[in-house]
C-alpha cells in the first residue's frame, strides 16, 4: 500500500510539470502585457521597463518555468495584479465563504440523492422508478444558468424568502448561502441520483442479497442495512474525487449570489486578467485533483478488502 | 402433414431471423415509445437549423425605429409577409398584434424573440455536432491506438489524458478559448480564404473557439471507455483469427475492433453533444463564446439583467427551446445505450 501511494506519487511528479507548462504558456500567449493593465493608458517607457523588469516579464520562457514551479513548492505566487495583495491572503479570505457554501450543498445534495436512489431501485422497474428517470434526465436538462436566473428572481426578487445577494460571516451565511445550496442540490441531484440508483442495483443483483433474501430478511432491511453498506464503497470514493471541486468553488453561483469566495474571486481575476491569480488557482487546483485522486484510490482499499493496490 | 401445419402455426415472427447488430439495435429502440417521440424532435430541431441556415446569420435582425420599407425588407429576407401587420418599436412583452414577429415578444433592440429563439438552433446545432465530432475523433482515435498497440503508446495516451483532466476543467477551457480568440491564430484566422470563400464569415472565430474548446477538452470519457474495452477485444478469438490469416494491423484495428466499441462512440456522441450546447451557454456568459450570430447562450446571458426589471420573455423562450434539445437528445442518447448494449439482449 505505502508503495502504491509512492509510486502514485511520483508519477504525479511529472504531470504536475506538464500542467505548470500549458498553464503558464496558454495564459502568457492569452494575456499580453501585464503594464497594459496595471499601469493604464499611455504609460511612461520607463515606467514600463521598471515593471517588466520587476515582474520577470522578459524573462526567457525556462526562467519564468522554473520561477513557477518553485512558487508551486513555496505556494508563494506573488502578489495580485491589481492591488498588490499576496496571492496566498487573497486565498485565504476566499476559503471561508466558498466552503460555507459548498460543505453543506454537497452533504445535503448526496444525502438526498443517496436516499432517492435507494428507494428507486427498491421500486425499480414501477411506474415511480420509470417517472423519477424521466424526471431526472428532464433536470439535468436545464441550463444551469436558466435555474440560477429564474430561482433568483421567483424566490429571492418577487416571493422574497431569500436574500437576493451578499454574504455575511459567521453564522449569518446561513441565510445568504441558503439559497445557492438548494440550487446546487437541484443541478446536482439528476446526475448523482442516476449514478447511484445503478450503484445500489450492481449491488442487489449479488448473492449476498439472495443468501439475505432466503433467510427470510425482509427487503427494506436488505436495502438499508445490507446493499447500504456496500453501496457505501462507490459513494466515498466519489465523494473523495469531488472535494477539490468543492474548495475551488461553484463560480456561477458565487457570481451571482455575491459570496466573496474562491470562484468569484477567480471571476474578477480573469475580468481583470489578473496572471498571479488565474495561475495560482490552475496549479493548486490540479495539485488538489491529483491529491484527492490518490486518496480516493486508497480509501476504495481501505474500504473494501477485496481491493488490493498494486 | 401434422409437422407442417405446426410449422404454420409459428408465424414468421416468431422464427429466429438473422438481423445485422444495426437492425437490432433499432428493434430494441423503437421499443420505447417515448424515444421515438424524442427522436422525432431532434428532427424537427434539425429541421430549422437548416431553415435558419437558408438566410445566413442576419435574418431577424429588425431593429424598433427603421423605417417600415427597411423593415418589410428584412422580414422578406425571412419569407414572412408584413400583411400590414405593426412593426414593433420597442422591447415589447408577447403579443398577438404583430403576428408571429411578437408572438414572443421582441428583446431590446425590437428583435422578434420568437424568430431568434428558431435561428438560435443552428448555432446549437453547428458546436453540438462539430464539437462531440472533434471530441469523439480524438477520443475514439487514441482510445483504438492505445488499447490496442499497448506498451509505449499505452503510456503515453494515459499521461496525456491523466494530465488533461486534472487541470480545472473551466479554466482549460478558459485558457484555450483565450488563446484562439486573442492570439495569432484570430488575424490569422480572419484572413483565412480559399479562393473566394471567406471562412470566417460562415463559421465565426467565436463558434469556431467554441467547437475548439469542446473537443479538445471532453475526449477523455470517451478514450478511457473505449481502451479499457479494446483491451478486452483484443484477446478475442475472432481478433486472433483475423491476425493468424495475416491481416495487418490496421484492417484488424478499422475492420474487427472499431464495429465491436463503436457503440460507445454513438453513445458518447450524443453525450457531448449536450455537454456542448450547455457549455454554449456557460462560456457565452464569461464572453469567451459567440458575439456575431444569435444564440440561447447569448439571450440568456442578457437576460441577467433583463430580468430583475420584469422582462422574462427572452429568457423564457431561449430556456425552453434549449430545455427542448437538450432534454430530447439526453433521452434519445439514454435509449440508445440500453438499444446498443451487446449485453442487454432480450
Amino acid at each position: 500500500m505505502i508503495q502504491y501511494v509512492i509510486r502514485r506519487i511520483l508519477y504525479a511528479i511529472p504531470v504536475l510539470l506538464v500542467v505548470a507548462f500549458i498553464t503558464l504558456w496558454l495564459f502568457d500567449i492569452a494575456a499580453g502585457d501585464p503594464a497594459a493593465i496595471k499601469l493604464g493608458k499611455n504609460p511612461s517607457p520607463e515606467a514600463v521597463a521598471a515593471l517588466h523588469e520587476k515582474l520577470g516579464f522578459d524573462d526567457p520562457f525556462l526562467v519564468k518555468y522554473g520561477k513557477f514551479l518553485w512558487s508551486t513548492v513555496t505556494l508563494d505566487y506573488g502578489v495580485s495584479f491589481t492591488d498588490d495583495t499576496p496571492v496566498r491572503t487573497i486565498f485565504a479570505r476566499g476559503i471561508g465563504p466558498t466552503l460555507s457554501l459548498t460543505i453543506p450543498a454537497f452533504l445535503l445534495g448526496t444525502l438526498v440523492s443517496v436516499v432517492l436512489a435507494l428507494l428507486v431501485a427498491f421500486y425499480r422497474g414501477s411506474l415511480l422508478d420509470k417517472t423519477m428517470t424521466v424526471v431526472a434526465i428532464a433536470a439535468i436538462s436545464i441550463s444551469s444558468l436558466v435555474y440560477i436566473l429564474v430561482f433568483q428572481y421567483v424566490l429571492a426578487d418577487q416571493w422574497k424568502l431569500f436574500p437576493i445577494w451578499g454574504y455575511e460571516y459567521g453564522f449569518g451565511a446561513l441565510t445568504f448561502v441558503a439559497l445557492p445550496v438548494l440550487i446546487w442540490i437541484l443541478l446536482s441531484i439528476g446526475t448523482d441520483m442516476r449514478y447511484y440508483r445503478t450503484v445500489a442495483l450492481e449491488e442487489i443483483s449479488r448473492d449476498y442479497v439472495r443468501t439475505a433474501r432466503s433467510k427470510g430478511v425482509s427487503e427494506r432491511k436488505v436495502l438499508f442495512s445490507h446493499v447500504l453498506r456496500n453501496c457505501l464503497i462507490p459513494i466515498v470514493t466519489r465523494m473523495a474525487i469531488i472535494v477539490p471541486f468543492l474548495i475551488t468553488g461553484s463560480f456561477l453561483l458565487e457570481i451571482f449570489f455575491g459570496i466573496p469566495g474562491l470562484g468569484n474571486t477567480l471571476y474578477t481575476a480573469i475580468g481583470n486578467s489578473d496572471l498571479p491569480v488565474i495561475k495560482a488557482f490552475t496549479m493548486l487546483g490540479t495539485v488538489l485533483y491529483v491529491i484527492f485522486d490518490i486518496l480516493a484510490d486508497v480509501s476504495y482499499a481501505v474500504l473494501d478488502p477485496r481491493v488490493r493496490l498494486q | 402433414m401434422t409437422t407442417l401445419s405446426t410449422m404454420d402455426a409459428f408465424d414468421e415472427q416468431d422464427l429466429t431471423v438473422a438481423r445485422t447488430p444495426t437492425q437490432e439495435a433499432w428493434r430494441r429502440f423503437k421499443k420505447d415509445k417515448l424515444g421515438l417521440v424524442f427522436l422525432v424532435v431532434i428532427a424537427i430541431y434539425f429541421l430549422v437549423a437548416l431553415w435558419a441556415g437558408t438566410f445566413g446569420w442576419g435574418g431577424s435582425y429588425e431593429v424598433a425605429g427603421q423605417t417600415r420599407p427597411a423593415y418589410e425588407a428584412s422580414m422578406g429576407q425571412l419569407g414572412i409577409q408584413l400583411d400590414g401587420k405593426p412593426f414593433p418599436e420597442s422591447q415589447v412583452p408577447p403579443t398577438l398584434a404583430g403576428g408571429a414577429n411578437t408572438i414572443l415578444g421582441t428583446d431590446a433592440l425590437g428583435r422578434s424573440v420568437f424568430y431568434r429563439g428558431l435561428q438560435s438552433t443552428k448555432v446549437a446545432f453547428i458546436v453540438g455536432t462539430f464539437g462531440a465530432l472533434l471530441s469523439v475523433v480524438i477520443g475514439m482515435t487514441l482510445g483504438l491506438l492505445a488499447g490496442f498497440l499497448g506498451g509505449w503508446v499505452d503510456r503515453v495516451v494515459v499521461f496525456v489524458y491523466s494530465t488533461l483532466a486534472s487541470i480545472p476543467y473551466l479554466l482549460l477551457m478558459l485558457a484555450i478559448a483565450f488563446v484562439v480568440k486573442k492570439g495569432d491564430f484570430a488575424d490569422w484566422y480572419d484572413d483565412l480564404k480559399f479562393r473566394d470563400f471567406d471562412v470566417s464569415d460562415f463559421i465565426s472565430l467565436g463558434l469556431l473557439n467554441l467547437v475548439v474548446v469542446i473537443g479538445l477538452t471532453s475526449w477523455v470519457t470517451l478514450c478511457r471507455l473505449v481502451r479499457a474495452e479494446v483491451f478486452k477485444v483484443r484477446e478475442l478469438d475472432y481478433v486472433n483469427a483475423a491476425r493468424s490469416l495475416g491481416f495487418g494491423t490496421g484492417r484488424i484495428l478499422f475492420r474487427h475492433v472499431l464495429p465491436n466499441v463503436f457503440h460507445l462512440v454513438i453513445i458518447n456522441f450524443s453525450l457531448t453533444f449536450v455537454i456542448a450546447i450547455k457549455s454554449e451557454v456557460i462560456l457565452t456568459f464569461l464572453g469567451v463564446g459567440v458575439d456575431k450570430e444569435p444564440s440561447w447562450g447569448q439571450t440568456i446571458a442578457g437576460a441577467k439583467n433583463e430580468l430583475m426589471t420584469g422582462i422574462w420573455w427572452p429568457l423564457a423562450t431561449a430556456g425552453t427551446l434549449l430545455f427542448g434539445l437538450t432534454l430530447a437528445v439526453n433521452y434519445v442518447g439514454d435509449a440508445l445505450r440500453d438499444a446498443l448494449d451487446p449485453k442487454l439482449k432480450t
